[in-house]
């Protein structure tokens, strides 16, 4: 089932943030959102994840499925090593080697067992990356997943991601127009 | 490490510097009543050391105020818990809380003696005392918990037990740390302070009155030095379990949120 939504509205005190955006995302597709700063990307996604209530609008398709999300900030138990921190938010049956495997595509091997707050801020947004795709989910919502990246890695991170994600939907914020080409995605502009 | 044996050194030389000034003083008052000194002091423990009685008391009160504080911190753990899910039940319990971080020591001996009787004294003291500054630290470290990684649990859909474990231990254990540094201190002097009221026996609070009946500062200050020692263990022992809870000891190294 498609995820649709109609005329959604939302505002921060006089703040207009989202003013009637209507989009809709069929099943297995894969979106680039581009839009300009502040322009209310990050709430449409918090409103999609039921982290934020629309003033008023409709959202249809949403309900029961399981997201997979990279947030705009990493958002990782920072005490906790890029294996932990895959494994907290993993099915039980996903194994430590299988995640120590699927890490090892994107980041040093030695980094892997590493506490996160040793981390670069590439290495943090590339294990961010990698919690979202292993985790158990339908829908996959990236928040400017690829700041803080450079080319290469940049290109390898959407190599994965398209690996990863394949036959699932994928909608991603970015402000880089290649990303859209390089997802294979369908670029919409909003706000 | 070379820096850490200087800083050793000259710790031992502070330390050796402070018991010169305590004999001089000792030297100079000259009446072992009012000031005995430290050679009388390391004599009176040195007589006391092989003794049974000394090991017995020292177990006892031992036994009494860590159950006191063991349960206390239970208890503690547990409102404190209860009382940032339901704030109502928080609510209910603030004001018994701070009536007791205000009760003075002396009130708590003298309830706990009509209550529970001279034997149980020190583990009720050691308790009450307890209780809220856990309850207190529990509340606020639960507080301090980062309100992204929860948003990030949720749309993960993270079990409980997972998110105990990786979200609120982390950012309970540096609160429970400082409650218990202040706590575990505050355990064993009032506990002792209860003994010495209410004197049960084989207590260390029952050899210092003994001492101060008969005027025996050495063993007075033999039996505080003793003190000191078995607290400073207990609070060490005690800190190094509840770093074994979080990754890094609990230190706040949280950067993104």
């Amino acid at each position: 089932m498609s995820l649709e939504i109609r005329d959604l509205n939302k505002s921060f005190d006089r703040l207009k943030v989202l003013d009637g955006v209507s989009l809709t995302f069929e099943d297995g597709g894969v979106y680039c959102l581009m839009s300009p700063s502040g322009s209310g990307k990050t709430t449409l996604f918090r409103i999609l994840l039921g982290l934020e209530q629309a003033d008023s609008g409709k959202i249809t398709g949403a309900e029961g499925k399981r997201f997979g999300v990279v947030f705009q900030e990493d958002r990782l138990c920072e005490a906790y090593t890029p294996l932990e921190n895959v494994l907290m938010t993993a099915d039980k049956a996903f194994t430590r080697k299988k995640a120590r495997e699927e890490l090892c595509r994107l980041l040093p091997e030695e980094s892997v067992d590493r506490p996160v707050f040793t981390l670069s801020g590439g290495m943090k947004r590339r294990t961010a990356i990698c919690r979202a795709l292993l985790a158990p989910c339908d829908v996959f919502l990236m928040d400017e997943p690829f700041t803080g990246l450079d080319e290469d890695t940049r290109l390898e991170v959407i190599r994965y991601i398209k690996e990863k994600t394949e036959g699932r939907t994928v909608i991603l914020s970015t402000h880089q127009e290649e990303d859209v080409e390089a997802l294979g995605a369908r670029l919409v502009r909003f706000g | 490490m070379r820096q850490y044996g200087r800083k050793t050194g000259r710790r031992l030389l502070m330390a050796l510097f402070w018991v010169m000034v305590w004999q001089f003083a000792a030297v100079t008052i000259d009446n072992d009543i009012i000031m005995a000194g430290p050679w009388d002091t390391a004599r009176a423990l040195g007589r006391l050391i092989p003794t049974g009685e000394f090991w017995r008391s020292i177990a006892m009160s031992f036994r009494k105020i860590s159950l006191g504080f063991g349960a206390a911190f239970a208890a503690g753990l547990g409102l404190g818990s209860g009382g940032y899910c339901f704030p109502l039940l928080g609510e209910l319990l603030e004001p018994v809380m701070a009536l007791l971080k205000s009760v003075p020591v002396a009130s708590f001996v003298i309830l706990a003696l009509i209550w529970a009787g001279s034997a149980n004294l020190s583990v009720l003291v050691a308790f009450l005392v307890v209780l809220p500054v856990i309850y207190v630290n529990t509340v606020a470290g639960l507080k301090s918990t980062d309100r992204k990684l929860l948003e990030m649990a949720k749309v993960f859909s993270m079990t409980p037990w997972r998110r105990i474990r990786y979200i609120y231990i982390p950012a309970l254990v540096p609160y429970l740390k400082s409650g218990c540094q202040i706590a575990l201190g505050m355990s064993w002097k009032s506990g002792v302070a209860a003994e010495v009221i209410g004197v049960p026996d084989h207590s260390v609070g029952e050899k210092l009155y003994m001492a101060k009946i008969y005027l025996n500062t050495a063993d007075v200050l033999a039996w505080t030095f003793v003190i000191i020692l078995v607290s400073a263990l207990f609070e060490w022992a005690a800190l190094r379990l509840l770093s074994c809870l979080a990754p890094g000891g609990g230190a706040d190294e949280s950067g993104n949120s």
